[in-house]
């Protein structure tokens, strides 16, 4: 008799573990799908909606650069070539190339946590598939550039008030051993 | 069909030509016009549901860029296949190797000569209609056998001798559920069985007596077995064989076994709702001929694509059966469950002939309860879980 | 050469079948491949062929500084990155004798146990699409898609983290995020519900698995199985627990065992149902650690340059797919002289010639399926 109960059990088992199977998927066909039609048919663009620590691809703000090349010492792929030279007009060094290769690029951060005045930083930018490779070499020197001198008791001219306080921020997302958190809410 | 074209000739239209002639003509025109009209097209629009419907399954959205809502991704599909370059493999057999698709395919497509749209809309009436297409679709067995040998590839083989298997198998409960039904109405002619049913749904034979109930669920999954659909999709199992029977098949030869597929499920669709929902059958609303045929038309094609989409909402759900569970499922379970369902109606039919109506109404009141059940549990899961926290704060 | 007997005096000579599943295959978990000779359905010998997948990282670690190396340890497994991170940062503090502050070990707890749902639900997600239900790996993948979406607003990447560096952690948890956090999981729990009652309880995905691939006790101690694959054998072996570290050993939460429920002990339903135990057991470890956090700062005073003085350590952590070892030899300089890695997917293949007599074609793959092995760890 134990084997009957057993087929017995076997079909109801199959027939209501299916029906609860089909009950689920049938429930999902009654819900919202959760893709998101990139890139035409969404309401704002993706990179507005990236928070403020996304690692996307290197930008580098030449204006507050201070040339200190703690950046290509810390990268562990060598992705970021910079020179510097004399300026014999001036006296004062420029920089003559400051490249990075974006597809050597780990996107681990380590550079723009180096950096002493958040100059280079990841953007929300993730789109940078061209068409020939020399296209993947971002060139953010094309005329030689002055360094960058920090001026003491912060900065003063109006210009450059903005483009520091922009690499402030951004440096402040990253962790220090000063920066105590959870200390808002507790 | 045939008293239309004997009406053309008796009109005069084809002087001097000989009968015979005439009718090979109106046959290949109607399979033409069948084939090109309606089959094409009906395969290609059941294969974008499909992916729309396993997509909204899946918590996503399918082809939805291709012509309004994507309708026309089968079109695109159709023409990048045309445009493939025609692969035959070097050690593979040729001649095989073209010709299995197109026995795949006339294995289904020529079940569509008997299959009835309306009580006029039918090409041709035979009189073993069921039986005729049961043994049509077994020709599919020979074209997944030339396929899986002919790849040269011990892979496709190993696809093609379980497909074998399995479709010889599942012919069985398959059979045997025909035959309940033929019991019943008397006659192997589809129209005469649709004619024996009626249009409301107490007065099909879904609901006629407990044994046919049941029979109507072994049908429908015997169906799927040889359809190569999932849970028993073995011969295909993309994860397991790559792809089975067709790993060596590209462009246009690979569609035809998918349009076959596809095709197929409508076919399965049109035999069960023949078979147990009363076919074309309307309410006696009105006589105008034309009026009538379109709402038959319309019935029966609602009828049969709601099985195809259970088809696709099964293949979502379920994963596969290994295939020697499947056998085990087949010969331990189905086949003894069709005989006990086959001798029931039997002595049921010994005991009423005339069949029994309170019991119908029983019956169709248990389905109903059956389905009430069902849409209850599917309201449980939309409350239970809110899986619309796909959480992108942002956007 | 099989022979079969068939009537007196004349016997059918047949041959076994060489097939070779993968190195492109689309259920072999990365690029694998599997040298299988079988008779028919049945498989005599399965024999793994790794190395597809091998880019050095082992060797690069030699080159690059301590502090540079936490990327590529990213890559040694990247659907479990923050373990690997994990292992490389707890081997460079013992060997530089930094210690890790209090609320940088909760935020790596919390990240760590994240990632730990994330990359389950990948397992189990492919472990059904390989039998054959589509559905559930999607519904897994959109859990895992939050999961990202939360990585994302912790430290900026959704794969390759680069989270967990040498003395905390690289961003701070903000109460906003925590938030994120708690909403998450009173909805990944109800999911984890419905996954299993879609696909755990549905019984043609147990007949599939159920007294299949069986892993004995004795072969899984034999063969060094670890991780989930070992504790679905029913032998009760966890670091968090046997050899704890970081804030483990504070935080209240059961490991799950295997206990052979719808088959053998050691099956690969056991293996699967493991995860799924885990995945509900890594929800409570991070309720509590958000309750827990202290504040604080998120990271040591770690000097730019790191030179930790001569030395060696082994640094385990409980990754997803097994004990995670991380052998790192110093010799005093700025860059390691030596890491080694050791990985759980690397002798799980180990056991696959083994297990895989006898058993159908199918079963091989719901046996790789269900060992949760990943290329890129076997490989390194």
């Amino acid at each position: 008799m134990s084997a009957l109960t057993e087929y017995v059990k076997n079909i109801t088992e199959t027939v209501t573990t299916i029906f609860e199977g089909m009950a689920i998927t049938f429930s999902h066909l009654m819900r919202q799908p959760m893709t998101i039609q990139y890139p035409d048919r969404i309401p704002k663009p993706v990179q507005e909606t990236l928070p403020l620590r996304y690692r996307g691809i290197l930008e580098v703000d030449m204006d507050i650069c201070t040339g200190c090349l703690a950046c290509e010492r810390v990268c562990p792929i060598t992705c970021i070539t910079i020179g510097i030279e004399m300026n014999k007009e001036t006296k004062q060094r420029d920089f003559s190339h400051f490249d990075i290769d974006i597809c050597k690029c780990m996107y681990c951060g380590l550079c723009a946590e180096a950096c002493p005045t958040g100059s280079i930083r990841h953007s929300q930018e993730f789109e940078g598939a061209c068409y020939d490779p020399a296209g993947l070499v971002r060139h953010f020197v094309t005329e030689p550039v002055p360094l960058y001198k920090p001026k003491k008791g912060g900065e003063t001219e109006p210009k450059m008030v903005a483009k520091v306080e922009v690499g402030l921020k951004y440096l402040d997302e990253f962790a220090t051993p000063d920066k105590v958190g959870g200390a808002e809410e507790g | 069909m045939q008293s239309f074209v004997d009406q053309l000739i008796r009109d005069g239209y084809f002087q001097g030509t000989p009968k015979e002639l005439v009718y090979a003509v109106a046959m290949l025109l109607a399979a033409f016009a069948v084939l090109s009209f309606f089959v094409a097209p009906l395969a290609g629009i059941t294969s974008w549901l499909e992916r729309r419907v396993w997509a909204r399954m899946q918590s996503r959205v399918g082809p939805n860029r291709v012509g309004p809502q994507g309708i026309l991704q089968w079109l695109a599909d159709g023409i990048k296949n045309l445009l493939k370059e025609d692969l035959i493999p070097a050690a593979a057999d040729r001649h095989l190797f073209a010709f299995a698709p197109y026995v795949v395919f006339v294995g289904f497509l020529a079940t569509f000569v008997v299959i009835p749209f309306g009580s006029q809309l039918v090409v041709a009436d035979l009189n073993i209609g069921i039986l005729y297409i049961l043994a049509v679709t077994s020709l599919v067995v020979v074209g997944i056998l030339m396929a899986g040998w002919s790849s040269n590839n011990k892979w496709s083989l190993l696809g093609g001798m379980r497909s074998a298997a399995q479709i010889v198998s599942y012919e069985i409960p398959a059979g045997l559920a025909v035959l309940t039904i033929i019991f019943v109405s008397g006659t192997m002619s589809l129209q005469g069985i649709i004619q024996a049913q009626g249009w409301a749904p107490w007065d099909w034979y879904l609901f006629y007596n407990p044994f046919t109930f049941a029979v109507f669920f072994l049908y429908f999954t015997a169906a799927l077995a040889e359809g190569n659909r999932t849970p028993f999709d073995i011969p295909e199992a993309e994860s397991e064989l790559v792809a089975g029977y067709v790993t060596e098949y590209s462009g246009m030869r690979f569609l035809f076994f998918f349009f076959a597929e596809w095709g197929n499920l409508y076919v399965i669709g049109a035999v069960a709702t023949t078979l147990f929902l009363g076919g074309w059958q309307i309410p006696p609303i009105t006589d105008q001929p034309v009026l009538k045929g379109i709402l038959q038309f319309t019935v029966f094609f609602v009828k049969s694509y709601l099985w195809v989409f259970v088809a696709m909402w099964v293949r979502a759900t379920l994963p596969r059966v290994r295939v020697d569970q499947l056998m085990s499922l087949c010969w331990k379970y189905m086949v003894p469950l069709s005989f006990i369902c086959l001798l029931g109606t039997a002595v049921w039919m010994v005991i009423w002939p005339q069949g029994n109506r309170p019991v119908s109404m029983a019956m169709f009141v248990v389905g109903l309860v059956i389905l009430a059940l069902f849409l209850k549990r599917v309201g449980y899961q939309i409350r239970y879980a809110r899986p619309t926290l796909y959480f992108k704060p942002h956007i | 050469m099989n022979e079969i007997a068939h009537t007196e005096g004349e016997v059918f000579h047949t041959e076994d079948m060489t097939l070779s599943v993968g190195p492109q295959h689309p259920s072999t978990h990365g690029v694998l491949r599997f040298v299988v000779r079988t008779d028919g359905e049945v498989i005599r010998k399965a024999i793994p062929d790794v190395g597809y997948l091998h880019r050095s990282i082992e060797k690069i670690g030699e080159k690059v500084t301590w502090h540079g190396y936490v990327p590529y340890t990213d890559r040694a497994d990247y659907l479990a990155a923050m373990f690997a991170n994990q292992g490389f940062c707890m081997a460079a503090e013992k060997l530089g004798s930094i210690e890790v502050v209090r609320r940088g070990e909760f935020c790596r707890a919390i990240a760590c146990e994240l990632n730990r749902i994330a990359s389950h639900l990948i397992s189990v997600g492919t472990f059904g699409q390989d039998i054959g239900a589509i559905t559930p790996f999607l519904h897994a993948l959109r859990e895992r898609e939050t999961i990202n979406n939360l990585m994302e607003e912790i430290c900026g990447a959704r794969l390759t983290y680069n989270y967990i560096r040498i003395g905390g952690v690289g961003y701070d948890i903000t109460r906003e995020i925590c938030d994120h956090i708690t909403e998450f999981l009173d909805h990944f729990e109800l999911i984890v519900d419905e996954f299993n009652r879609l696909l755990s309880y549905n019984k043609i995905f147990i007949e599939r698995l159920a007294n299949v691939a069986v892993i004995t006790k004795e072969d899984a101690l034999q063969y060094n199985i670890v991780g989930p694959n070992l504790r679905a054998c029913g032998i009760k072996w966890d670091i968090r627990r046997d050899i704890p570290y970081s804030v483990y050993p504070e935080l209240e939460f059961e490991v799950p065992v295997g206990t052979g429920e719808k088959g053998t002990l050691g099956d690969s339903y056991d293996r699967y149902m493991v995860r799924i135990r885990e995945m509900q057991e890594s929800c409570r470890i991070l309720r509590q650690c958000l309750k827990m956090m202290p504040q604080g700062p998120a990271i040591a005073k770690v000097p730019r340059k790191f030179k930790p003085p001569a030395g060696e350590f082994y640094a385990r952590v409980e990754a997803p797919r097994g004990d995670m070892g991380f052998y790192v030899i110093s010799d005093g300089s700025e860059y390691p002289y030596r890491v080694r890695i050791r990985t759980g997917s690397f002798t799980a293949m180990s056991l696959v010639e083994k297990i895989s007599h006898g058993i159908m074609m199918a079963d091989l793959i719901a046996l790789i399926a269900s060992l949760d092995v990943d290329a890129p760890e076997i490989d390194r």
